[in-house]
């Protein structure tokens, strides 16, 4: 017993804040990607993310398979991503301005909830678990419940093949070289705005993998996106804004930290992390990871 | 940014030509849109101060707005339903938290200022929903504010939508008045120097930091004050001041009327509250509207209304 809590209980509430932090980490680190490649802060990556779990949804509904739902819904929303980024976003750049990507995308915030509010009302629609991820695992006297494992283990499964991708292949190279001197890459005769293009798809199809994985536990709903934003928000300020380390190193300590507050007193979950927000911003302005001398 | 090629003279004409037309709104529409306009241009206007003139994009004025309208509610419930005293209380409240977040966050530039604030403001929406529910009243909203009267300088009731109006245009006239002589002053042109170039103004020997700092400040004033006017205007202070959503209006609407005139906040806040007026009477769904409206102004013209007459000439 531990603070008259069960052992049992705080680790079943550390799993559930692991989950939750699984969930920041890829919104942030789509997030991160962009704006490391793009310098956009991307407004509508809630948006995306609401996207995501509408998408899983519909395509439930037609094809009565999670995972191939799933994935669906992630090949929709980053398509509708690439038309974004092609004929919104590519006419700003030359304008120079961060601003105007950010307002664009704070526009298309707006517009998106509201198209599915259109199409499918204002009531939030229920997403049912896949059968093999109902229940939980008993182990020893620890119960650990399936579907949230299954979002830590698919979360750190695409972060890392991300993380491959970026490291390891040619494309990635390519695209890590663009985020440090796109210019200088552009002379090498390789085309940057495809790359940008395969960034910002990389960012949403993040944002869609976690809200399609959200979608069962708190059902689609059109405004999910803004109430997943700004706590993304708070977590790449914190991890360091362009820093995927930094964007998962965080993600984690704000997921546990929502979880633990809510257990001991849930009025304050919600204002917890603005105050992480707050300590760090004056400890470290920078964020936990983030570089000196990078813009901001 | 946008280069101001107005002569002073041309928009001195053109303010008084709006005030005239103001002073006479509730005639040619529904006063409460009216006062809608005249407390929006307002908080407008002073966010404008922020982003027109110093060049720095916040995405949480919803903060100081709310605080304003949080701190008046809060003043004429408790302190003999005194609306000098409340609106004071805006102002001082309002600057007070400009002054810590500034102090915070203001060394962060362009995008990561816009998204700290932007999270801060958040932090006040959820302190108001719940944590401090029982001076707020949470998700209803502050309520039971009482029946207000003007004691200063004569009797003047504000149950009376139009007398409410005049009020607010007699206010509304002095600070606009306020913010043109400060971005009128030399200090104004400071700021436009940190817009322009940052760096060069530091290598002449400005404090960027603390420059920042008062325009944070100013910019939180006046939306502290438009926010203690809508407490007196409503009667009542809804939690929606709070929201993220009254953030992104104001940055629509100054976008839409252009950053970079003096007049255009106040066009842009006037056209944004009719249309989103017009087409909320149509349609429940006036987000896609305003959605759509930001899109293409970035896309189309950036320099928003005004914008587009400038071209003109």
């Amino acid at each position: 017993m531990i603070f008259g809590y069960s052992i049992n209980l705080l680790v079943m509430q550390a799993i559930l804040g692991l989950s939750l932090g699984a969930i920041y980490v890829l919104m942030a680190s789509g997030l991160s990607i962009i704006y490391s490649l793009l310098d956009i802060v991307n407004f509508a990556h809630g948006a995306f993310y609401m996207l995501g779990a509408y998408g899983i949804y519909f395509f439930l509904n037609y094809i009565g398979n999670f995972y191939i739902a799933l994935l669906l819904s992630i090949v929709i929303v980053t398509i509708i991503g690439m038309i974004t980024e092609i004929y919104l976003l590519k006419p700003l750049y030359s304008r120079g301005d961060p601003l105007h990507p950010l307002l664009l995308t704070f526009g298309l915030s707006l517009v998106f909830p509201d198209i599915i509010k259109i199409f499918f009302g204002l009531i939030g629609k229920n997403v049912n678990f896949p059968d093999q991820m109902i229940g939980a695992i008993y182990w020893k006297s620890l119960v650990i419940p399936k579907y949230q494992l299954f979002i830590i283990l698919i979360s750190i499964a695409s972060i890392s093949f991300v993380a491959i991708l970026l490291k390891k292949t040619n494309i990635g190279m390519i695209l890590r070289a663009s985020t440090r001197d796109s210019l200088m890459v552009k002379l090498l005769g390789i085309n940057v705005s495809r790359m940008w293009t395969l960034g910002f798809m990389v960012g949403t199809a993040f944002a869609a993998l976690a809200g399609g994985m959200m979608a069962p536990l708190v059902s689609a709903i059109p405004d999910m996106g803004v109430s997943i934003i700004l706590p993304c928000f708070v977590v790449v300020v914190v991890g360091g804004l362009g820093s995927l380390e930094g964007a998962i190193i965080s993600g984690i300590i704000i997921g546990e930290t929502v979880s633990f507050v809510s257990l001991f007193a849930g009025a304050y979950s919600d204002v917890v992390i603005f105050v992480i927000m707050a300590i760090v911003l004056i400890i470290r302005p920078r964020g936990l990871l983030g570089q000196i001398g990078r813009k901001g | 940014m946008f280069k101001v090629k107005l002569n002073f003279f041309d928009e001195y004409k053109i303010i008084l030509i709006v005030l005239v037309f103001l002073s006479c709104l509730p005639f040619f529409m529904s006063t409460s849109l009216a006062t809608e306009i005249l407390i929006f241009g307002l908080f407008t206007s002073g966010f404008n101060i922020l982003l027109g003139y110093t060049g720095i994009l916040s995405f949480g004025h919803a903060a100081y707005f709310g605080l304003g309208a949080y701190t008046a509610g809060f003043v004429l419930k408790n302190c003999f339903g005194s609306v000098w005293l409340a609106l004071f209380g805006s102002l001082v409240v309002s600057a007070i938290m400009g002054i810590i977040l500034g102090f915070l966050c203001i060394k962060r530039k362009g995008v990561y200022f816009a998204m700290l604030s932007a999270a801060f403001a958040n932090m006040f929406y959820f302190l108001a929903l719940s944590p401090f529910k029982d001076i707020t009243g949470g998700e209803d909203g502050l309520k039971e504010i009482p029946i207000l009267m003007l004691q200063f300088p004569f009797r003047l009731s504000l149950s009376k939508p139009l007398n409410v109006y005049y009020f607010v245009f007699v206010l509304f006239v002095i600070s606009i008045f306020v913010i043109w002589k400060i971005i009128h002053s030399p200090f104004g042109k400071v700021l436009k120097g940190i817009r322009e170039n940052e760096e060069r103004m530091k290598a002449c020997g400005y404090n960027i930091k603390n420059i920042k700092i008062v325009s944070l400040v100013l910019s939180a004033l006046f939306s502290g004050l438009a926010g203690g006017l809508y407490t007196i205007y409503l009667d009542y202070v809804p939690l929606r001041t709070f929201q993220w959503l009254t953030s992104g209006r104001v940055v629509a609407m100054a976008l839409l009327g252009g950053t970079d005139t003096f007049i255009g906040p106040l066009v842009g806040a006037g056209i944004f509250l009719f249309i989103e007026n017009t087409v909320s009477i149509v349609t429940a769904r006036w987000e896609i509207f305003v959605g759509a409206l930001i899109v293409l102004v970035i896309l189309f013209s950036p320099g928003g209304v005004t914008g587009i007459f400038k071209k003109k000439n």
